[in-house]
């Protein structure tokens, strides 16, 4: 077979600008994500009743569900909701945010329930409103002790941005086998893209290592 | 807006196959990576001592590199460096275990060095060779302690099935988005395919849950 990788040269604008969308992508998603994420898990935690419900399940639901199936159905359900046609972009990302803040959710409602009641409870004797012994307490001593789980979910994360190609935001994956289908040149695309993920990737597996080993709780 | 749901009762048997399938694909790549992330852990832990960066190095890579581009490079790329082409389910059950692998491996590890070593070098002080250590005293207590993360590599495993989808392998994802297409109804079809994967995949979380709070006893120490 003969090989030209001069393919992966000829389209680096159009990979550099996908890797960005990727980028664009993944950290968008987390902007959204982390504050949604403390919102519904503190709902879930000390909402009424009937928020409390709703809170689980949505978290319950959208953490049982396969991503690329909630990128199918946002594509077609979202522009039924909201009346308006949406980009892929936007609803690639609101698929992501969905799916992305049940599991910050629930990471959020482990580091609270990580701090002892205790803390909660005395800051509430000295005064405060339970709003602001959540503020002050109980998120910023949660918040360190879960940094860990929200760097690996920003990997999971960073890698879950390619399903959004399925329905043709021009990010990585989509990109690459746009031009792999234009130019038939199957292995090198491919693997050039590999590549790009694996470049990007690595770095942050091994700096999401170095942030469990420097915030290890240990008791 | 009005939604008639008829078009799932007349696909059934088009997207009940795709629920065997998925399961098929789901058990078959769980076993898979299972049995293969046993042995890489073991080859991280106890192997040669030339090969264990190269199998952090693998554990690593597939970290960093999404399933979906692992799965299409073993269909669309495989075939042409190897030669064989590989039909969809087949390529699905390589790509998913060389990825779900990894996972599967980290997990072995985190289990076996949760025993404390105190136990190893006592078994070693009673005369107990290598293995047999490992065998009878260290597994025993790492495979309880393992299991919740296997639950949830389970579920994972069951939802990455269905990136399966984009290589054409006819699981539940792929025959929803077929019946969807040739229906025009595509929110009928989706909210049911969203039914079905709940309601496969939260007994998973849930059983593996209750059968480890029954058996945690065993892997104290």
């Amino acid at each position: 077979m003969t090989l030209d990788w001069s393919v992966v040269w000829q389209h680096r604008d159009a990979l550099a600008a996908a890797t960005g969308t990727t980028f664009l992508l993944t950290v968008a998603t987390m902007v959204i994500a982390v504050p949604c994420g403390i919102i519904v898990a503190v709902l879930r935690l000390y909402g009424y009743a009937p928020v409390r419900a709703l809170a689980t399940g949505y978290v319950e639901l959208f953490r049982n569900l396969p991503l690329i199936l909630v990128v199918y159905w946002a594509f077609y359900v979202l522009p039924i909701l909201t009346g308006t046609g949406l980009s892929p972009l936007a609803t690639g990302l609101a698929a992501l945010a969905l799916n992305v803040t049940a599991y910050n959710a629930e990471t959020f409602r482990a580091g609270i329930n990580s701090i002892r009641r205790g803390q909660l409870e005395a800051a509430m004797a000295l005064g405060m409103s339970r709003a602001q012994a959540l503020r002050r307490v109980v998120l910023p001593q949660a918040l360190r002790r879960i940094t860990p789980v929200l760097a690996s979910t920003w990997v999971s994360l960073f890698k879950d941005t390619s399903l959004v190609s399925v329905i043709a935001v021009t990010e990585l994956a989509y990109v690459a086998m746009q031009v792999r289908a234009q130019t038939f040149r199957v292995l090198e695309m491919l693997t050039a893209m590999a590549a790009i993920y694996w470049l990007l990737g690595y770095p942050q597996a091994k700096l999401v290592d170095w942030i469990q080993r420097r915030y290890a709780v240990t008791e | 807006m009005d939604f008639d749901f008829s078009v799932i009762t007349d696909h059934w048997r088009f997207l009940g196959y795709g629920v065997l399938v998925t399961l098929a694909l789901s058990v078959a790549s769980g076993l898979t990576s299972l049995a293969l992330g046993f042995v890489i852990a073991l080859l991280r832990l106890h192997g040669p001592r030339w090969l264990r960066p190269l199998v952090v190095l693998y554990i690593d890579s597939m970290r960093a590199i999404p399933v979906l581009v692992v799965l299409v490079w073993t269909f669309f790329a495989l075939p042409i460096v190897a030669g064989v082409t590989l039909p969809p389910f087949w390529a699905a059950l390589v790509g998913l275990t060389v990825h779900l692998a990894a996972y599967a491996a980290e997990i072995v590890r985190a289990g076996i060095e949760s025993v404390r070593p105190g136990q190893t070098r006592a078994a070693l002080a009673l005369g107990l060779s290598r293995p047999s250590v490992l065998r009878r005293i260290v597994l025993p207590q790492a495979l309880v302690r393992m299991l919740p993360a296997f639950g949830s590599l389970l579920s994972v495993t069951i939802k990455d099935t269905a990136i399966a989808s984009v290589i054409a392998v006819p699981e539940l994802m792929r025959q929803s988005e077929t019946v969807a297409g040739q229906s025009f109804q595509p929110i009928e079809v989706y909210t049911f395919a969203m039914l079905v994967y709940f309601v496969l995949l939260f007994p998973v979380t849930r059983g593996v849950d209750r059968i480890y709070r029954r058996l945690a006893h065993l892997g104290r120490s």
